[in-house]
C-alpha cells in the first residue's frame, strides 16, 4: 500500500471529497475499506466519540439482507412487447387465416359484451329497462304463455325457459360480436373498395 | 310602427348573432378536445359506466415527428393489447394470432373524439355549457345536441387547461344518461412515454389487403333509413355467422354504425336490450328474425326493423 493511498484515505475520514478513481478504487479493494474504517475509528478516539450510534456489524447486515432480497421483475407493456417478440410475425388476417380470424378475434376481444348482454335484463334501473312498449315481456326476456306461467306446474318450464333464455343471449352475443367487428374492419374495406376503384396506391399515410 | 318593427328586426339580429357566436365558441372547442387527443404525449385510464357495469381502460398516447402511437388496455379483459401505430390497428391477444386492421383511430374509443369535424357539424350542434369542478380540475362543459331525433346527444366534459376530455356522456332524447366514460387518472408529459418509445420500434405483423367482401342482400330489401345513415357498401364478410345469416347491412352516419341482420325466425318474441347506449333488438315474424343493433334509439331500431321487406 503506497503512502498516497493513505494520505487521501485519511482525508477522507476527514470528509474530503473523493475523485470518481478513489471511490472505484476504495469500493473494489477491502484492504482499503478496512483502512479507511481504522481511520475512522482513530478519528472518532480523537473527538472524544467514545460510543458509536449503529452497531459495528452495522455495514455487514445490510449486505445480508440485500443479499436475501428477491430481484422484482417490474413488467409494464414489457409484457406486451415480449409477446410481441415471442411471435405474433402473422396476422390473423393473413391470407391463410383469413375465414377463421374474424370470429376468433370477435371472440377474444369482445368478452367485455359478454357481461353486458346478461346484466342488462335485470330490473330496477330506469335507463336499462325496454321502453314501456316492450315490457310485455317478464324481466327473464322470454314469454311464457300466460296459462302456464300462472299454474304450478310452471316450475316445470323455468329450466327449459333458463335453457332459452342461455341459447338467445348467445346468438345475440355473437350478432353483437359481429357488429363490432364489422365496425373494426369498416375503414379498412372501404379504404379496399377506393383503390379497387382507382387503382393501386399507397396505404400508409 | 316602422321604428318598433327595426328595433325588432334588431334585437332578432343580436339573438342570432349571439347564437352563431356560441355555436362558433362551442366549435372551437370541440377543436380543443379533438387537438388534445391526437397531439399530447399521455397517460390515462378511463371508466366506462354503463348501468351498474364498469369497464375500465388505460390509455396511452404518444407522438414524434413522424410516428403516432396509442395503446389502449382493457383492464378488466386479460390478453388484449389493442395499440394503434399510425393509420394500423392492432389486436394483440395472448393465445391467438393478432388481428390487424387499417383504421385512423382505435374504435374501442369514442369516436366522437377524432371523426371529422365536418361529419360531426352535419349531425350536432355545439353549445358551451357551465363550467365546473372534476376530479380536482376544472372542467368546462360541451354539450353536442342531435339536429335529429333518434340520435343520442353528447354531453363533454374538457380540462380548461388541456382541452383534454375528461367526462363523456351519451344521453337519450329525453336526457337519460346511458353511458359515461368517465377520465379516473391523466398525466400529459412533454416526452414521449418510454414504454411506448419502445413499442413503436417493435416489430409487428402485416395487415392483410384482402378484406373479403360479403355477398349478401340478395333476397331481402330495406326501406327505410334514419335521417342522416346511408348503407355502407360491401360490408365485410360475417364468416362465423356465414350459416345463419339470410342479409346484413351496415349503416353509418359517419360517427355511428347500425347493423341490420336478418335471420330465419327461431320463435322467439321481440324483444330489446340495451348495452349502454348500445340498442340491441329483435323483431320476429312468422317466417323471419330481424335483428338491429347499434346506437340509436329503440324507436329507430323498430322503424328499420319493420323496413326489412
Amino acid at each position: 500500500m503506497s503512502l498516497e493511498n493513505q494520505d487521501w484515505l485519511s482525508a477522507a475520514s476527514d470528509n474530503q471529497p473523493l475523485s470518481k478513481a478513489q471511490l472505484d478504487s476504495l469500493l473494489s479493494s477491502a484492504q482499503l475499506q478496512q483502512t479507511l474504517e481504522r481511520y475512522q475509528m482513530l478519528g472518532a478516539v480523537l473527538r472524544h466519540e467514545t460510543q458509536s450510534p449503529l452497531p459495528a456489524s452495522f455495514a455487514d447486515d445490510i449486505a445480508a439482507a440485500l443479499q436475501n432480497e428477491p430481484t422484482y421483475q417490474l413488467t409494464d407493456s414489457q409484457s406486451l412487447l415480449s409477446r410481441i417478440k415471442n411471435g405474433v410475425a402473422q396476422a390473423a388476417n393473413g391470407r391463410w387465416l383469413q375465414p377463421v380470424a374474424q370470429g376468433a378475434v370477435a371472440a377474444g376481444v369482445a368478452l367485455i359484451a359478454v357481461l353486458g348482454v346478461q346484466q342488462y335484463q335485470q330490473p330496477g334501473e330506469e335507463m336499462l329497462t325496454p321502453q314501456p312498449m316492450l315490457q310485455t315481456q317478464p324481466i327473464a326476456g322470454f314469454a311464457t304463455p300466460v296459462s302456464l306461467s300462472q299454474t304450478t306446474v310452471s316450475d316445470r318450464f323455468a329450466e327449459q325457459e333458463q335453457q332459452a333464455m342461455l341459447e338467445q343471449q348467445k346468438r345475440l352475443q355473437a350478432l353483437l360480436n359481429a357488429h363490432r367487428q364489422q365496425v373494426r374492419v369498416m375503414e379498412q374495406a372501404q379504404q379496399a373498395k377506393q383503390q379497387n376503384n382507382d387503382g393501386p396506391k399507397p396505404n400508409e399515410p | 310602427m316602422m321604428r318598433t318593427s327595426g328595433v325588432c328586426s334588431a334585437i332578432v339580429l343580436m339573438l342570432l348573432s349571439a347564437l352563431a357566436q356560441a355555436e362558433q365558441a362551442g366549435w372551437q372547442l370541440f377543436d380543443k378536445v379533438q387537438y388534445a387527443v391526437k397531439h399530447y404525449n399521455f397517460d390515462t385510464s378511463f371508466v366506462v359506466l354503463k348501468g351498474s357495469k364498469v369497464d375500465t381502460y388505460r390509455w396511452l398516447h404518444g407522438q414524434t415527428a413522424e410516428q403516432e402511437i396509442e395503446h389502449l388496455i382493457p383492464l378488466d379483459t386479460s390478453g388484449v393489447d389493442i395499440l394503434r401505430r399510425n393509420a394500423l390497428v392492432y389486436y394483440l391477444l395472448t393465445d391467438r394470432p393478432a388481428f390487424v386492421t387499417r383504421a385512423s383511430h382505435i374504435p374501442e374509443l369514442p369516436a366522437l373524439l377524432f371523426e371529422d369535424k365536418d361529419t360531426i357539424r352535419q349531425l350536432y350542434n355545439a353549445v358551451v355549457g357551465s363550467s365546473s369542478v372534476m376530479s380536482g380540475r376544472s372542467a368546462q362543459l360541451l354539450r353536442l345536441t342531435a339536429k335529429q331525433g333518434g340520435r343520442y346527444h353528447y354531453w363533454l366534459w374538457l380540462d380548461a387547461q388541456t382541452g383534454f376530455p375528461l367526462r363523456i356522456d351519451t344521453m337519450s332524447d329525453n336526457q337519460n344518461a346511458l353511458e359515461r366514460w368517465l377520465v379516473t387518472h391523466m398525466q400529459i408529459s412533454p416526452e414521449l412515454p418510454e414504454n411506448l418509445r419502445a413499442l413503436m420500434a417493435a416489430d409487428l405483423p402485416k395487415p392483410a389487403d384482402n378484406t373479403v367482401a360479403a355477398a349478401f342482400n340478395s333476397s331481402h330489401q330495406l326501406t327505410w333509413l334514419p335521417d342522416g345513415y346511408q348503407p355502407v357498401a360491401e360490408p365485410a364478410s360475417i364468416p362465423q355467422l356465414e350459416g345463419s345469416l339470410l342479409s346484413y347491412w351496415l349503416l353509418s352516419d359517419g360517427l355511428h354504425q347500425v347493423s341490420v341482420f336478418v335471420q330465419n325466425t327461431q320463435q322467439l318474441p321481440t324483444q330489446a336490450y340495451r348495452d349502454g347506449a348500445t340498442t340491441i333488438y329483435v323483431q320476429t315474424n312468422a317466417q323471419l328474425e330481424v335483428t338491429v343493433i347499434g346506437p340509436v334509439s329503440i324507436d329507430t331500431a323498430r322503424q328499420l326493423a319493420a323496413a326489412v321487406r
